[in-house]
């Protein structure tokens, strides 16, 4: 480019500084892409992050928003949940982050994003209790007032769930 | 049946919510619990894939019976050269006997039975399940087109679930029924499964 346009000193050095100016727009915006409100869909419910960060490996959130994504919480032993541990190697736990989609592919769910919004399946592991022990999973659906029905609030009673749709 | 510790729980699977399916329940002068389930979130706890299903519940939060295709009436809907038929009679027949005797009805499966109907979901479902959820959530969004495309993908990936189609073209009322048509006449299973009330 330079050799082409036979640019002067002066040009170049003007060059230079367009190059600074550019390289620090770029920066600024890597920074945003990797700071990105980022919304997480799990168990019917969106946790929306500030704080995130996506790479090569997937998408990584704080470990300290876990929880609130998907109930499971970092400990020294892996990610745990109840009785259930799920174990994180070093290459899904840098620091205060984890990445969730290595997570989620040592926990056997499924998921799929589109723009900054993730949608995760449900955790294999915890279905064992409803596909081996014929323990019902619970719900919270709300009725037509809008207050969360459990199934667990009708524990005593035999129940008859059952589906329809207006469609 | 309320006064043998009985409850029933129906669960509309309306993402269109309170304004699609509130006027189902206040025609049918609804007595039991009335659940508007935007999400379908019963379906996706017990891997239902048509509406209506039942599944049965004890007192302690066990499962008696899985899904099943749950109808309260008996009938035979002709369409084109095939039929639908609903075995209504035999299931609320079932039913009262299990709410009366409980674990003492043949019709409390056994464990065999259990494990024999109730299993896993396979990769192409857990990935059809992530897209669906995703649709849900870019239509309430207000983002129709990427709605589209996850109801579109979800429908691709796990074609015999009815409520993942039913429930996407139900945004698009003047088309729903050719495309409901078209699928039907394609299936060769029965549109409804056949009862198996007591095993084989």
């Amino acid at each position: 480019m330079l050799a082409r346009y036979g640019i002067g000193d002066m040009e170049q050095r003007l060059n230079r500084r367009d190059w600074l100016a550019l390289t620090a727009i770029a920066a600024t915006s890597l920074r945003a892409a990797g700071t990105a409100k980022t919304t997480i869909l799990f168990d019917d419910r969106a946790t929306v992050l500030a704080t995130t960060k996506t790479d090569t490996a997937g998408l990584w959130i704080r470990k300290s928003d876990l929880p609130q994504v998907n109930g499971f919480e970092v400990k020294p032993q892996g990610a745990c949940r109840a009785e259930v541990c799920i174990p994180l190697p070093k290459t899904v736990r840098k620091g205060d982050w984890i990445n969730l989609t290595g997570f989620a592919k040592r926990a056997g769910q499924s998921w799929v994003s589109e723009g900054n919004t993730w949608s995760f399946t449900e955790v294999p592991i915890l279905r064992a209790s409803y596909l081996r022990s014929r323990v019902a999973p619970e719900f919270a659906v709300p009725d037509r007032k809008g207050r969360i029905v459990k199934l667990s609030d009708s524990q005593g009673k035999k129940r008859l769930i059952v589906t329809w749709a207006s469609w | 049946m309320k006064d043998l510790n009985f409850e029933i729980i129906a669960a509309a699977q309306d993402t269109g919510g309170e304004a699609a399916a509130g006027s189902w329940y206040d025609a049918a002068k609804a007595t039991y619990t009335t659940l508007i389930d935007k999400q379908h979130a019963v379906s996706s706890a017990f891997q239902l894939t048509n509406v209506p299903m039942g599944v049965w519940i004890d007192e302690k939060g066990l499962v008696v019976r899985p899904p099943e295709t749950a109808y309260t009436k008996n009938q035979t809907l002709k369409v084109g050269a095939k039929s639908i038929a609903t075995e209504g009679e035999a299931y609320t027949a079932a039913l009262r006997d299990w709410v009366e005797k409980g674990s003492a009805s043949i019709y409390a499966l056994s464990d065999d039975e259990y494990e024999k109907r109730v299993k896993p979901r396979p990769d192409n479902e857990m990935q059809a399940e992530a897209s669906f959820k995703l649709g849900i959530h870019f239509h309430e969004t207000a983002q129709p087109e990427l709605a589209a495309k996850h109801f579109q993908r979800a429908q691709q990936l796990h074609p015999d679930n009815w409520n993942y189609h039913r429930q996407d073209w139900s945004f698009t009322p003047t088309e729903a029924g050719k495309k409901w048509l078209e699928k039907f006449n394609k299936q060769q299973d029965p549109y409804y499964p056949k009862l198996e009330l007591q095993p084989k």
